[in-house]
């Protein structure tokens, strides 16, 4: 073979490697360990650019940021010098801002290839993630089953929850007498804040559809302490005297160890800087929530939260110290908000949280809480001190606004408000806020 | 650029109407132009292909013309921004004429690029122009 043979073999072989990348149906990046994007192929452009708001794709994890905001630090963090450092992360892009066949969730996984390059493969799993809810509940259903417990106890509820009757499962299990027990709601097995009385009366519904309805989380010994457990919840097949349906409720201790499928699930669905959830435990809790609400109408209010000055932060002290704000915050959250509310970090300095059942000043109540927890505190970092201080926006959910999309709108819109009125301070949304920011934000990206 | 002073170096990439004054011009004189010309028919695919786009993009028009634009040419653009800018425009009955900021992806390396998106319910044919970033 002569030289000229050998150089076009291998400009061939070049050809057809670029081509294999080229055309493979799912979006491939190559980016510097800062992301700096060096290449790329044609289903990654499809699917970055109406994320990236500056219209250019120069940097992978700018171009990610409203979608993934911890994707920075979790490269950054990443200490081997090769390996996967995510794998099959879902993003959650926002609804309703980009027309109809538009992907709704990403799927990224990033794998360092070195000191010096990161590979990121982006596809559009926005069918399989419908499908994935759905066989989650086939999931829990066959965990229950096989998962070994420790000991169970059996009740009996009537037609609006309560239990009818005592027996011994359920004073060994949860401590609970006759008399503290008989007559009483089954909320009194959960631990407070775990639910709301709208939450109690959907699973009776769900078992009433379903033939079952079935959910994990700690319940309540009556000592006050709790223990981990799996609750079903099915309809007996006999009426009761008044001829009404009845229930029969199984709470299962499975032990201290959440079981191995839980907890990859748990870290799936958190933020990896704050421990809140992510954006996509925001989006299936809340639009669960919100489809619950469709059958059984209730009061749900929204709260945006956002840092003030975060930027200032971040470039007078250095990401780091940013980085501890953020934590901080999600602490205050934490400790603000009940376990029955849905608390998320949905992008770089912004949180959102979904309150079942309830109100608008309800809502307002507990935001103005939190920022005056936030603004009397301070973090310390290394020397310095640092106080900041939050922005709130709240909404409901009434006539006009039921989905998610108009929820989200309507807190963001109350947020701009209580920024533009000079930060540090709760606004509830009005409908006179959306008129004003509708203009205020006309010809631009928002803020 | 003097000696490109063709009858066609008249044409720019920014000027109004440049949707009617594509479909009077032949192919050679599009092959004339300093910009890209993408044409497509109502099943997006390609039948015109100029000379620049061919070599900035390095694919000869016999391996594009007749190709579906979205899925096969350029599936960077099949999205929200663009094919979907094209659908809705064919299902509202308007004309298009927009020009947006966006990043083609030629032999793997990222090109920012500015697009004229371009329908008119009276023609049948329509235009994707591609601006090089200088």
């Amino acid at each position: 073979m002569t030289e000229a043979d050998r150089l076009q073999e291998e400009r061939d072989e070049h050809e057809a490697l670029l081509q294999f990348l080229y055309l493979a149906p799912t979006g491939l990046v190559q980016a510097a360990l800062d992301g700096a994007i060096a290449m790329m192929n044609p289903v990654a452009a499809q699917l970055l650019m109406p994320l990236a708001a500056d219209s250019s794709l120069d940097n992978l994890f700018t171009a990610l940021e409203g979608v993934a905001p911890d994707l920075r630090l979790l490269c950054r963090d990443f200490a081997a010098p090769q390996g996967i450092v995510c794998d099959g992360k879902y993003l959650h892009i926002q609804a309703g801002t980009q027309g109809r066949n538009a992907a709704r969730v990403l799927s990224l996984s990033v794998v360092k290839l070195g000191e010096t390059r990161l590979m990121a493969v982006l596809t559009d799993v926005t069918a399989q993630v419908r499908r994935e809810r759905e066989l989650r509940q086939t999931d829990a259903w066959l965990n229950a089953i096989i998962t070994s417990i420790a000991d169970y106890a059996l009740v009996r509820l009537d037609h609006e929850g309560r239990i009818e009757s005592w027996n011994e499962s359920i004073g060994r299990v949860t401590g609970f007498t006759a008399a503290q027990t008989v007559g009483q709601s089954y909320a009194l097995f959960y631990p407070a804040g775990a639910t709301t009385r709208e939450h109690l009366s959907d699973r009776l519904r769900e078992a009433d559809r379903d033939g079952w309805s079935l959910d994990d989380g700690m319940r309540l010994r009556a000592d006050g302490s709790s223990f981990r457990a799996t609750v079903m919840i099915s309809p007996l097949p006999e009426l009761d005297e008044d001829g009404a349906s009845a229930y029969s409720l199984v709470i299962r201790d499975v032990g201290d160890k959440a079981p191995a499928g839980e907890r990859a699930r748990h870290a799936a669905l958190s933020d990896y800087l704050t421990g809140l959830g992510n954006r996509r435990a925001f989006f299936e809790s809340a639009e669960l929530e919100l489809e619950r609400r469709v059958h059984v109408p209730r009061p749900t209010a929204m709260i945006m939260i956002d840092a003030d000055h975060f930027k200032a932060i971040n470039d007078q002290h250095g990401h780091a110290a940013g980085d501890a704000v953020l934590r901080h915050l999600g602490d205050c959250l934490k400790h603000t908000f009940r376990e029955v509310d849905v608390v998320a970090r949905v992008g770089g300095e912004e949180f959102a949280v979904l309150l079942p059942s309830t109100s608008m000043a309800g809502a307002a109540a507990v935001a103005e809480r939190l920022r005056m927890l936030v603004a009397a505190a301070a973090v310390n970092v290394g020397a310095a001190s640092i106080s900041y201080t939050v922005s709130a926006g709240v909404a409901a959910v009434d006539a006009e606004a039921t989905s998610l999309e108009a929820l989200m709108k309507r807190a963001d819109q109350a947020l701009y408000a209580a920024k533009g009125a000079g930060r540090n301070r709760v606004v509830s949304w009005t409908e006179a806020l959306a008129d004003s920011t509708a203009a205020a934000l006309e010809g631009g990206d928002g803020h | 650029m003097t000696q490109a002073a063709s009858a066609t170096s008249e044409v720019h990439f920014a000027q109004p109407n440049l949707g009617e004054q594509l479909a009077a011009m032949s192919d050679q004189a599009l092959d004339g132009l300093d910009f890209g010309v993408i044409g497509f028919d109502g099943g997006t695919f390609v039948t015109r292909y100029n000379a620049f786009e061919s070599k900035a993009a390095g694919l000869p028009p016999n391996r594009v013309l007749g190709q579906p634009l979205f899925t096969v040419v350029a599936p960077c653009m099949n999205n929200f921004m663009v094919a979907q800018r094209f659908e809705d425009a064919h299902d509202s009955g308007e004309a298009l004429d927009a020009t947006i900021d966006y990043v083609l992806t030629l032999r793997m390396r990222p090109v920012k690029v500015a697009l004229r998106l371009i329908a008119s319910p009276a023609s049948g044919t329509r235009y994707v122009l591609v601006r090089r970033a200088t």
